[in-house]
Order: structure tokens, then C-alpha cells, then sequence
């Protein structure tokens, strides 16, 4: 009796210590550090050293300084574009996976998610020789005869960072797509042809409704995935791809300002979260509302 | 990130602590980069003098600073450390003069190190605290087929004849002063708000001009072949233009007659040393022109017992120096880059 009792208190308390480390780990690993990162925004830097004292100079130096607002804005620009680009490609490449049976289907999305096993560094490189000038991209027009010759309009600037970010970011956009128009009932399609809609129709009205919720985690994926890179636009940018990332990289690295490169980190989380709650937000009540 | 890192390097640093300190009292600690104390030079130094050598190589100034700094001294007898970095420690009162009468290689050395009170950084109120050991000029890589005449002036990277075909560095530090230099001004590493400013603009030029800035060597030499490229700001100088010849590219070096900005790197008696006398023989043996040789035929730098690649003997030779502020530095080069 006794002796049941007691591994019946050590059930409970290793349950306990279960539950507190399931709730500790993303407290110390995510939460902490996040603070830690919040608090330094409002430190200050002088001669290289971190002075502790709490000031709003960083935000305000943000918000007035002639050259962070625009480049904000311009990266922002940049990575929605990026994850238009990314749903405008993978909605048609997932909408055909779905009409695949069986085997082949898994077959070909294993295939293209295959570049995500790769180094993305290594993915970076290899673009950028593809869009150099005397790149693949630039070889292949002119050899069809579209250029006269080698343009400088795909490496180093703002398209460069677009196509190498679009390129990267596609499987992330396929697969939520993928996964949303797959569990749309095929009784409701069969329903909609019975009724005699036409197969436009039906893809209108029926199967791109609900698949908007896929539609909406992409695109927060791809812009969050994109928006927080400083290594593509730092690679592929040249001298007009300035972006906010590399502004905030430069922070840590060259001018060891991390208080900052903090108050920099929370500007931008907060358009990743906003992205985020919008994304999912957008997901849910489509997903909810049939 | 910047914490985690933080934190790895401190548990790395407190574990190479921990065993340096286990080892052999009586040995020689020297701390040096990778390259500046390979095993058969060591063997050589143990089998002619007996001093048996512990040593601990470094990745980074911080990392150097943070071991010597972190010991007072105490945890070696002998380190490498380059001039820009050195006042730094002279004024912590981490190293000790070093009497140059006990090393007789000295004397032997290139003509622009005999006399250590013309080595910027390496004196302080006449005492010598750095024996330069290891430089490399940051010149210019040029395409020998299609930049003519050759350039001889950093001038050339504004020439609009190489528009897109030029590769710079991207630093806000190195950029500003090298462009100091090209402006005329006597010291690169202070500027008025005024030479700030000039030289700003001047970037701004140089941006437009250049087809990309880049970081590492790797990267400038797969831009180097996926690109035309003529003119490469060559902050990794001798090992960059050697890759570059190895893959067949048609370069040439040249340090630019208004003064070529230059890292140079020197050994240093700690404040802690144990034995001053196996100190001074060891930086002694690092003078012998065998060790000078290897040295620059190993690693590609130059030294400074015997003429290398690096530098002629009347090229000119601006060794880096700490700048006026950093982080003015390094937000005046984000604005250069944001400017569209």
C-alpha cells in the first residue's frame, strides 16, 4: 500500500518536473533572451563600451534619422514583393501537385523541397554565378538572341535580391499551399460539377476560398523568412541592394553599437509579428468560416 | 546570437585557460596566430637553445585581449599582437620592454624596421615594446589584361573607364582611410569633421563606381570569375592575388605611391613573463632569416628579415592605427551605402 503510494508521488512529481521543464525550456530559450534584447535597446554605446543607463536616443535616432526609414520601407517593399512572387509560382506548382495521384504526388514534392537539404550559403553562390556576367542566365539570352549582350540587370542590385530570395523561398511557399488545397473535400468539388459549375467555377468559388488560408501562412512565411535575411542581400545586393538587414548587421559586426542594433531587431519584430497575427489571423477565419 | 557566441568563446577561453595552466611550468607560453609558430620551428628553437615552448593559438585581437588582459599577463611569456592594437596594451601595463642589444637579428632586419621609433605603434617614451615580425600591405589587384597603363595610384578605382568593374571592401574603417590617403590627408586614422565629410562624398563617387563590395577573399574571387572585373581593392593583399593567379587570372599588386594602408604584426614580451632571457631568444630565433623566409613562403605575408611580395623596398607603407571613432566611422559608411 505504502509502496504503491510512493511511486504514485513519484508519477506526480516527475509529471511536475515535466511540465515545469516543458514550460521553462521556451522561457529560458525564447522569452529570456528576447527581454535581454529589449532591454538593451534602450542602453547606449560610448568608446566602445555598453553604458547601462536606460534612454529612448535609439528609437528616436530611428525614427529621425534621414537614412533607416527609408531603407525600412524599401525592405519591406522588397520582401512583400518576394512573397508575392513566391505565392504567384508555388500556387500553380502546388495546384499540380494536387492533381497528381497517388505515389507520383509525394515523389514530386519531395523533389521540390530537395534544395531546402542543401547549404543555403551554397544555394546563394551558385545563384550568383547563374546571374552573373558571365553567368548561365546572361549566356543563355544571349545565345537565344534575346540580349545583344551581357546585362548587368540580374547581379548586384535590387532584382538580384528579389530573384535569389524568391528562389530560396519558394518550397516554403509550396508546402502550406500544397497542404491547404489537399485537405479541400473532393465531395465538395464533385458537389459543385454535379450542380453544373464550370471547372473555373469551381476553382473560383470553391477550391481558391479555401485554399486562401495556405495562401495566407505562405506568404507570412516567405515575408518573415525573407525580411529577417541579411546574407542574400549582403551577397547578391552589389551597391544599390541596401537593405535593412545589412544595416542591422553592421551593427553587431563592424560598429559593435548593440544597443543599437537591438532597438534596430525591435523594429523589425515587430513587423514580423505583425506578419505573423496577420498571416494566421487571415488563415484561421477562412479556415473556420465553412 | 552575439551572447550565445559570447558565452562559447568565454567556455573555449576558460578551457585552453585551464590547460595551459596545467602544463609544464618551466616551458616557454607563447600565444600566436596560426602560422606564426609551426611545430618544426619549435622543434628547431627547443633542439638549439633547450627552452621547451606551450603554445596557444588565437583567432581574433578580442580573443588575444581577453587572454592577456584576463590573466594580467600572468598566463604567457611571449605573444603576437599587431601595432594598432599594441598602445592598448602598453597603456594597461600588460607588456615589458624588451632591451633590442639581446636580439642580434635585429639588427639584420629590412631597412624600414632597423629604426623601431619610425615604426609607428611600436615605441612608447622611447622604450620598445613590439619587434615587428609579419606584415601585409593592403594594395591593389589589377587585371593585367585590361587595366593599361598600370594603375600606381588608388586613384584609379574613380576612373570612370572601370565603371562596374571594380571590386571594394566592405569596411567603413579601411574605406575611409584609404581614401584619406587618395585625398592627401597626413593621417588617415584622424579626421576633422570636415576630412570626414570630403571623404564621404568621395565614397559616394567610389560606390557608383564599383560593381560590388565584398567581404571575404572566396567571395571576391567567385565574383572575380563570374563577372568582368579589372580592379580589386585587395584587403587580404598577397594571399588573394596568389589565389587569384592560381586560377589562372592574369593579375598583378601594386601599393599605391600615396602610402599603402598596412597591417603589421609583432612580438611581445608579457608583464608576467617568467624567464625574460628564453623570451628574448625566442623572438631572436623568429628573426633568423630561415624562419623569415618560410614564413612568407608558408603564409603568403611578408616579413621582416628578408624581401617578399608584400611590399618593395621603397614602397610605401602606412601601418593601421586605431581610428578617431569607430562607430562614426562605421555609421558614415551605412549612410555612404544608403545614399542611392
Amino acid at each position: 500500500m505504502s509502496g504503491a503510494g510512493s511511486t504514485d508521488s513519484a508519477e506526480r512529481l516527475l509529471s511536475r518536473l515535466v511540465t515545469m521543464l516543458a514550460f521553462a525550456l521556451p522561457v529560458i530559450f525564447v522569452l529570456v533572451p528576447l527581454a535581454i534584447f529589449l532591454v538593451y535597446s534602450f542602453f547606449s554605446v560610448d568608446q566602445g563600451t555598453i553604458v547601462h543607463v536606460p534612454t529612448l536616443g535609439n528609437y528616436a535616432r530611428f525614427f529621425t534619422d534621414p537614412i533607416f526609414l527609408p531603407v525600412f520601407w524599401n525592405t519591406i517593399v522588397l520582401c512583400v514583393s518576394v512573397a508575392v512572387i513566391c505565392i504567384l509560382l508555388a500556387y500553380p506548382a502546388a495546384y499540380f501537385l494536387t492533381t497528381l495521384k497517388g505515389r507520383w504526388r509525394y515523389a514530386l514534392l519531395m523533389l521540390l523541397l530537395v534544395p531546402l537539404l542543401m547549404s543555403y550559403v551554397i544555394k546563394i553562390y551558385a545563384i550568383r554565378s547563374i546571374l552573373g556576367l558571365n553567368g548561365f542566365l546572361n549566356k543563355a539570352l544571349v545565345a537565344l538572341g534575346i540580349l545583344d549582350q551581357p546585362s548587368t540587370l540580374f547581379v548586384f542590385n535590387m532584382n538580384a535580391i528579389l530573384l535569389t530570395l524568391s528562389l530560396l523561398l519558394i518550397p516554403f511557399a509550396i508546402l502550406p499551399i500544397f497542404l491547404s488545397l489537399e485537405r479541400i473535400p473532393q465531395t465538395l468539388l464533385r458537389a459543385s460539377d454535379d450542380l453544373g459549375a464550370s471547372g473555373l467555377q469551381t476553382f473560383l468559388r470553391i477550391t481558391l476560398p479555401l485554399s486562401m488560408p495556405g495562401v495566407a501562412s505562405a506568404a507570412s512565411f516567405v515575408f518573415v523568412l525573407a525580411i529577417g535575411d541579411f546574407l542574400t542581400p549582403q551577397m547578391v545586393g552589389g551597391i544599390s541592394g541596401f537593405t535593412f538587414g545589412r544595416i542591422l548587421y553592421s551593427q553587431f559586426g563592424t560598429a559593435y553599437n548593440w544597443p543599437f542594433g537591438a532597438a534596430l531587431s525591435v523594429a523589425l519584430a515587430i513587423v514580423v509579428i505583425a506578419a505573423i497575427l496577420v498571416g494566421e489571423r487571415f488563415g484561421r477565419s477562412r479556415g473556420t468560416s465553412v | 546570437m552575439g551572447l550565445k557566441r559570447l558565452f562559447l568563446k568565454m567556455a573555449i577561453g576558460l578551457g585552453i585557460g585551464l590547460m595551459t595552466s596545467a602544463a609544464f611550468a618551466a616551458n616557454l607560453r607563447v600565444l600566436a596566430w596560426d602560422g606564426y609558430a609551426d611545430a618544426d620551428w619549435v622543434k628547431d628553437f627547443t633542439a638549439s637553445t633547450g627552452i621547451g615552448v606551450d603554445v596557444v593559438f588565437i583567432g581574433s585581437d578580442d580573443e588575444i585581449w581577453a587572454k592577456i588582459k584576463g590573466s594580467e599577463g600572468q598566463d604567457f611569456d611571449v605573444f603576437a599582437v599587431n601595432t594598432a592594437q599594441l598602445q592598448r596594451y602598453i597603456k594597461a601595463d600588460l607588456v615589458s620592454p624588451i632591451d633590442i642589444t639581446k636580439l642580434p637579428n635585429q639588427k639584420d632586419v629590412l631597412p624600414r624596421f632597423r629604426d623601431l621609433s619610425q615604426v609607428s605603434g611600436d615605441t612608447k617614451d622611447g622604450k620598445v615594446y613590439g619587434i615587428p615580425f609579419c606584415f601585409d600591405s593592403i594594395g591593389l589587384i589589377y587585371d593585367t589584361d585590361k587595366v593599361k597603363p598600370a594603375p600606381t595610384s588608388m586613384s584609379v578605382l574613380w576612373d570612370p573607364a572601370y565603371k562596374g568593374k571594380i571590386l571594394a571592401y566592405d569596411n567603413g574603417e579601411h574605406n575611409f582611410s584609404f581614401t584619406a590617403l587618395t585625398l592627401g590627408y597626413k593621417d588617415p586614422f584622424n579626421l576633422d569633421a570636415e576630412q570626414m565629410a570630403a571623404v564621404k562624398a568621395k565614397l559616394v563617387e567610389l560606390k557608383r563606381n564599383v560593381l560590388s563590395f565584398y567581404t571575404t577573399a572566396d567571395e571576391a574571387q567567385q565574383i572575380y570569375q563570374n563577372n568582368d572585373v579589372a580592379l580589386i581593392w585587395a584587403n587580404y593583399g598577397q594571399q588573394q592575388v596568389k589565389a587569384l593567379q592560381k586560377i589562372g587570372a592574369h593579375v598583378a599588386y601594386v601599393n599605391p605611391s600615396e602610402g599603402a594602408l598596412a597591417w603589421l604584426d609583432n612580438w611581445v614580451i608579457s608583464k608576467g613573463v617568467r624567464d625574460n632571457a628564453a623570451a628574448e631568444k625566442w623572438i631572436d630565433f623568429m628573426l633568423s632569416k630561415k624562419i623569415g623566409g618560410e614564413l612568407s613562403e608558408r603564409t603568403g605575408f611578408g616579413n621582416t628579415v628578408v624581401e617578399s611580395s608584400s611590399a618593395g623596398g621603397n614602397d610605401k607603407l602606412v601601418w593601421l592605427n586605431n581610428v578617431e571613432d569607430p562607430l562614426k566611422r562605421s555609421d558614415m559608411w551605412n549612410e555612404v551605402k544608403a545614399t542611392p
